[in-house]
């Protein structure tokens, strides 16, 4: 089999491979990348590099993981799952990445094509106005300090309290949108002043807002998809792709260097220094933990905000209410971030990076409404192929630490795909195929040309094949806002 | 005139983000390349007019800690002022063991209308991250998560 490796690299299930502990020297634990063998193949050597990288870190259990998604990121893979014991393993803010709590939203609504349609440029252009996107770009929302130090302990239950969202949303998002443990007061003034005017805004990159369409023909599972609000017949739904914008990533930033110290006093050493780490229990460990949960608290926050952008955009286009028009949210989930989560091992720091969460109905963490669907999963194609709503598993939960895939994965570096495609004649060609796109850079937009992306469609079925999430539905793109 | 200092986008690692190399004559230089790729990494400077300044002195004995925290300063100010940047002229001397870095951020508010905007820098990473000295010029390799 050719691969971007020379390592060994084992089949285990068709959608299951492994780099045994040989094949690199301080592997602690195997490494397993979930994926067909199409999917395998296209892996780029990054991917097996530091996938194995991270099977080195103190304290890992079971396996590093790589979900089929995966691509070359910095320090983790983009994909990558990790656990580690409380008591002897470390964190990472490389196992997070830069954009805490990075994560999907979907939004479903009561409309059909046939209602949006007329009105899609009028909308579109309504949502671009509404929810700033792109460089530097700056909410409506104004904080004080005190205020902006509310939302890191409260995330998007702040955002109800001001009025910004319903009470009834809270139950549809990981953690109820609020993760407990966040301590404002490590916090440097340099994250605060760098995000305290981001709150309802995109970002650029891969970060969008999507207006989508269900056809019946592209529901998989209708009783779970009518549960989660589903119904299919032409339905509109929106999709939000964002995170803690510059606030989380300048906690991260702060966090990576004093864990570079930090190493030097445990005498650990790691193959990445973007790997930088620390023992979960040390103070500097603990630290981070909490200022990682102001930021995801704030992630959730941001998008509850835009959230209520978006059903006043829609209200507004539409002449009626946003509960009127059915804009109950479906779910809202994270892709980028640590938590401690209970498995047979007992309690440990499970990392996701470019991945979610995927609790199966049998998980007791899980509110009363998902009990009987497990968790939603969200996960983004390119914005011209499509998305897919999954739920989690059981054997999600017993395989892969509850983990799963969270978005298509690139195969392309942006440089290549700019020089495939201009970003003006790709708006155009979208614009043909029924898509309207407003962006705010064209050279960002060619960068996520569906081109530059992994069949979704292919990288969804392996880990349903897998079992560790269960197809419900594919989403259709007809608006797309990106920075 | 020919410049001292070079850089190019690196395509064939970290797909999903922004690899690029700078090089230069000298430390400063290589400090110089370094600067312009992640200002045209946010945005097209040609684009962006004046208005906005920050005077920035900063100092390591390590010069490659000093480059990397200098390139995270401009990331923050970008999100902490809201702008983008036309140009960031430096200098780099030695005093001792000592680098100082004397350094100009110019720049002007976020304005859609009239720049040409590029990606968010989300931050400056420390994956493959290294200044070196190859063949009499100094190089750095840079990931920038965007």
């Amino acid at each position: 089999m050719n691969l971007n490796t020379d390592m060994t690299v084992n089949r285990i299930t068709d959608e299951i491979w492994e780099i045994p502990m040989s094949e690199k020297p301080g592997m602690l634990v195997p490494a397993r990348i979930y994926a067909t063998k199409g999917i395998l193949q296209g892996m780029d050597s990054g991917v097996f590099d530091q996938v194995t990288n991270v099977a080195c870190l103190p304290g890992i259990r079971r396996y590093a993981l790589c979900m089929p998604d995966g691509h070359w990121g910095y320090g983790f893979p983009i994909g990558g799952v990790a656990a580690f014991d409380v008591l002897e393993g470390v964190i990472s803010p490389g196992g997070v990445g830069y954009d805490i709590n990075c994560g999907m939203r979907l939004i479903r609504t009561d409309l059909t094509l046939a209602d949006v349609q007329p009105y899609l440029e009028k909308l579109m252009t309504e949502l671009f106005r509404k929810v700033p996107a792109g460089v530097g770009a700056s909410g409506f929302v104004r904080l004080s300090g005190e205020e902006f130090r509310r939302v890191m302990t409260h995330g998007a239950r702040w955002c109800v309290e001001r009025g910004y969202g319903w009470h009834r949303d809270l139950v549809r998002m990981e953690e109820g949108g609020c993760i407990e443990g966040a301590d404002p007061s490590i916090v440097t003034d340099h994250a605060i002043k760098r995000g305290i005017n981001q709150l309802g805004t995109l970002g650029s990159g891969n970060h969008y807002l999507e207006v989508q369409v269900v056809s019946n023909d592209r529901i998989f599972d209708p009783v779970t998809a009518a549960a989660l609000g589903i119904t299919g017949h032409e339905q509109i739904v929106v999709m939000v792709h964002c995170g803690s914008r510059g606030f989380g990533h300048q906690v991260a930033s702060d966090y990576l260097k004093i864990f570079e110290k930090a190493m030097r006093r445990y005498g650990i050493t790691v193959k990445d220094q973007q790997l930088a780490c620390a023992p979960f229990r040390s103070p500097e460990g603990q630290e981070y933990f909490s200022a990682m949960n102001c930021a995801a608290n704030t992630a959730f926050a941001n998008r509850q905000v835009i959230t209520h952008q978006i059903r006043e955009a829609f209200a507004r286009v539409f002449g009626q209410s946003a509960e009127a028009l059915g804009m109950e949210l479906v779910y809202d989930v994270a892709h980028n971030i640590a938590k401690v989560e209970r498995y047979a091992e007992g309690d440990l720091v499970v990392h996701r990076k470019g991945a979610t969460r995927a609790f199966g109905p049998g998980s007791s963490e899980l509110p009363e409404t998902f009990r009987q669907t497990g968790q939603p999963v969200i996960c983004g194609g390119s914005m011209e192929t499509g998305s897919y709503l999954l739920v989690g598993t059981d054997q999600a939960v017993r395989d892969t630490f509850g983990s799963t895939m969270h978005g298509a994965g690139r195969t392309m570096s942006r440089a290549q795909a700019k020089r495939t495609v201009r970003g003006a004649e790709l708006q155009q060609q979208m614009k043909q195929r029924g898509i309207l796109v407003k962006a705010v850079s064209m050279s960002g937009l060619a960068e996520e040309a569906g081109l530059a992306y992994k069949d979704i469609s292919e990288v969804v079925e392996s880990v349903d094949r897998a079992g560790i999430t269960k197809k419900v539905a594919e989403l259709r793109p007809i608006g797309n806002i990106k920075g | 005139m020919s410049m001292a200092w070079s850089f190019r986008f690196l395509e064939e690692i970290a797909l999903a983000d922004v690899a690029f190399e700078a090089e230069g004559e000298s430390v400063e230089e290589v400090f110089r390349g370094a600067t312009q790729a992640i200002l045209e990494t946010m945005a097209n400077p040609a684009t962006v007019s004046g208005g906005w300044e920050r005077a920035i002195e900063r100092s390591d004995a390590d010069p490659s800690v000093l480059l990397f925290d200098w390139l995270s300063e401009v990331v923050y100010w970008k999100d902490a002022a809201g702008v983008v940047f036309q140009e960031a002229p430096l200098t780099l001397t030695r005093e001792g063991d000592i680098w100082l870095l004397r350094a100009h951020l110019i720049g002007a508010p976020v304005d859609q209308q009239t720049q040409e905007l590029h990606a968010d820098v989300k931050g400056v990473t420390k994956h493959l991250y290294e200044l070196k000295q190859t063949g009499g010029r100094w190089k750095v390799r840079v990931v920038l998560d965007v």
